[in-house]
């Protein structure tokens, strides 16, 4: 036994404003040159194959260097603000997911400027540009969480709070949302409109860590016996498992199909997480077969999404079109690519897939920059998970360990999802690839859950509020003055 | 060949490999951040660290090292001695057991509590929870990696 009389860290006030001591990220910097000069060379590879498409005598400049200027000096103002904040965060997260973003940046300025369109005060914004709105706003929001969240009590305390603004939300987009193909997504509540399961996954994993955090002594040693069997600890489940079927439960009668397949793979992951029961994990994939297949007999969507994806070809031109295109793509791409601009071939002005900009970049990349590239890419989100488990591994206490394990699984899970749905791997579930689609709710979602992590990852981070029952009862009793 | 499709090529695959070079990058300081931690021993089960102690032993802010077995009390012969007047000298015991901490309160005069709810015999903790003997409040932590 070892009575090392370390001092502890100083309890840091929750936003420092005076007394900053900036701290140089030399890993950072380095891993965003890295990021700066990849994204120059692809825009220059887009711009010669855009020129040479037209005809033109070949150009060695980018496509369009103004937005991506605008980016990189947007990453730039970033890094120099953790660096003048000097937090000892994270320094793989916001390179990683900078070229993400970039990737994103370069395919959306590629793609028909007219899939979507936007007008702010008179002025008429393409795609491209609605895109890098979004983007800058994730950078800000990033940079704005990783340097003020010093103290996650906010989000340990209001588990239930949160869980309840959760479901509140979902009713919300039940009663007054808005729908696409045939799945309830988007509510719009005065000039916003937004996806609220984008911010859904985050408040979830939040509840989900609360909860666990909590419970997890419990339910890693007690069981409930009914005769031979022992079974988890079902008490302690129940409000977890309510708290889950509502959600899942209002999000399939939504017919929003990925959405529930992420909750309910990232619920079981983090249960693992918890407990490290593998029964848990058994348990559930038996819950998911029978629930999967009550839901292919009872709702019609489910049915045609399993049937597409057996045989797409059965309806080349109508429901498997998209898939197809989609497959066509990636034998389009081979190993190598076709090189960014030189894919999809137009069909009267429009692109052959219709939703290539929300729900398949992933078959855009694998057709412009092939296996080769979409292999990185998936490597980028590896990148994300790993990062994630590592500041998991490394916090004090269950509940920022589960919330940094969670919100990492939530944007890796979400990504392999949709990738596995355009390749034809599972069915196709329409959900974002996270940081490259297109859309502002999905963009500035996985912003939040980087800016977290990157928050949490601080190795001075304030130590964990004492929970909050004790804190009540240790006031009363020093009031009384101790007992005796 | 045509240099126009040939410099067209080279582009192309600069890109790719400078995506490459980046995940490089990453994936050597991921190894390296793995290394340290690797080297650094982890044979800590979990860590006690003092939030208050009216009675000024330990101090507050002082961190213990948890074996598998960690005893409490006021007597000198304890892991973790708490000399605090509503303590008593063989007050409870902190056990790992497999996957999880609990605390036994060992028949002390004035009871043990984890997050101020008091404990009957045995109680299991998690990582993040309040232990209070007499008036020393600890929480315990997971083990620095």
């Amino acid at each position: 036994m070892t009575n090392a009389a370390a001092p502890a860290r100083p309890a840091l006030p929750p936003i420092v404003f005076g007394g900053i001591r900036p701290r140089a990220r030399w890993r950072e910097m380095w891993l965003l040159l890295i990021v700066a000069l990849t994204l120059y060379v692809g825009s220059i590879s887009l711009g010669a194959t855009e020129a040479a498409a037209a005809g033109k005598s070949l150009t060695l400049s980018p496509a369009e260097d103004q937005p991506l200027a605008i980016y990189l000096g947007a990453l730039l103002l970033a890094h120099l603000a953790q660096v003048v904040a000097g937090r000892r965060t994270d320094q793989v997260l916001l390179p990683a997911t900078a070229m993400l973003g970039g990737i994103s940046l370069l395919l959306m300025e590629r793609l028909p400027q007219s899939l979507v369109s936007q007008s702010f005060g008179g002025l008429d914004l393409g795609l491209g540009q609605v895109q890098l709105l979004w983007l800058l706003l994730a950078i800000g929001l990033i940079t704005i969480l990783s340097i003020v969240v010093r103290s996650d009590s906010w989000l340990r305390l209001y588990k239930y709070t949160w869980a309840a603004a959760g479901i509140g939300l979902l009713v919300l987009t039940f009663i007054r949302g808005e729908d696409v193909n045939g799945a309830r997504l988007i509510l719009v509540i005065g000039p916003f409109s937004g996806q609220p399961i984008e911010l859904l996954k985050v408040i979830m994993v939040v509840f989900l860590a609360g909860y666990l955090s909590e419970f997890r002594p419990l339910l890693v040693e007690q069981d409930t016996r009914v005769g031979p069997l022992r079974l988890p600890p079902l008490p302690y489940l129940a409000p977890m498992l309510v708290m889950i079927a509502l959600a899942l439960g209002i999000v399939v009668i939504q017919r929003d199909l990925g959405a529930a397949l992420l909750f309910f793979v990232v619920f079981l992951m983090l249960l693992y997480v918890a407990t490290a029961r593998a029964a848990y994990v058994v348990l559930g994939l038996l819950l998911f077969v029978a629930g999967s297949y009550l839901m292919y007999r009872l709702f019609g969507v489910v049915q045609d999404r399993v049937d597409i994806w057996w045989d797409p070809f059965k309806d080349p031109s109508g429901n498997g079109y998209q898939i197809i295109q989609a497959l066509h793509a990636f034998a389009r791409g081979g190993i190598l690519g076709t090189g960014l601009g030189a894919g999809l071939p137009l069909v009267g002005g429009q692109p052959p897939i219709p939703a290539v900009h929300t729900d398949f970049p992933f078959a855009a990349l694998g057709e412009e920059l092939g296996l080769v590239g979409v292999l990185a890419i998936l490597g980028l989100y590896l990148v994300v998970i790993e990062r994630g488990l590592r500041i998991a591994a490394a916090a004090a206490d269950d509940f920022r360990a589960l919330l940094a394990a969670g919100l990492a699984l939530v944007v890796g899970v979400q990504a392999f999802i949709i990738a596995a749905g355009n390749l034809k791997l599972i069915p196709l579930t329409g959900i974002t690839l996270p940081v490259i689609s297109y859309g502002g709710s999905s963009i500035l979602a996985n912003a939040v859950v980087v800016g977290l992590l990157l928050a949490l990852s601080d190795k001075g981070v304030e130590p964990p509020p004492p929970p909050r029952a004790g804190r009540r009862f240790a006031r009363l009793r020093d009031a009384v003055g101790g007992r005796a | 060949m045509d240099p126009l499709i040939l410099s067209l090529w080279l582009i192309r695959f600069a890109f790719l490999a400078l995506l490459y070079l980046f995940l490089f990058s990453v994936v050597r300081i991921l190894l390296r951040d793995l290394r340290v931690a690797a080297r650094e021993p982890s044979t800590q089960l979990g860590r006690l660290v003092v939030v208050a102690s009216p009675s000024e032993e330990p101090p507050v802010g002082s961190v213990f090292a948890l074996d598998a077995v960690t005893t409490i009390g006021r007597d000198v012969n304890n892991s973790v001695v708490v000399e605090d007047q509503f303590v008593s000298s063989e007050h409870c015991v902190l056990t790992f057991r497999g996957r999880a901490w609990y605390v036994e309160d060992l028949g002390s005069t004035n009871g043990t509590f984890v997050n101020s709810s008091p404990v009957d015999g045995t109680a299991p903790l998690g990582f993040g929870d309040e232990l209070q003997v007499g008036n020393a409040r600890m929480r315990l932590e997971r083990a620095h990696r």
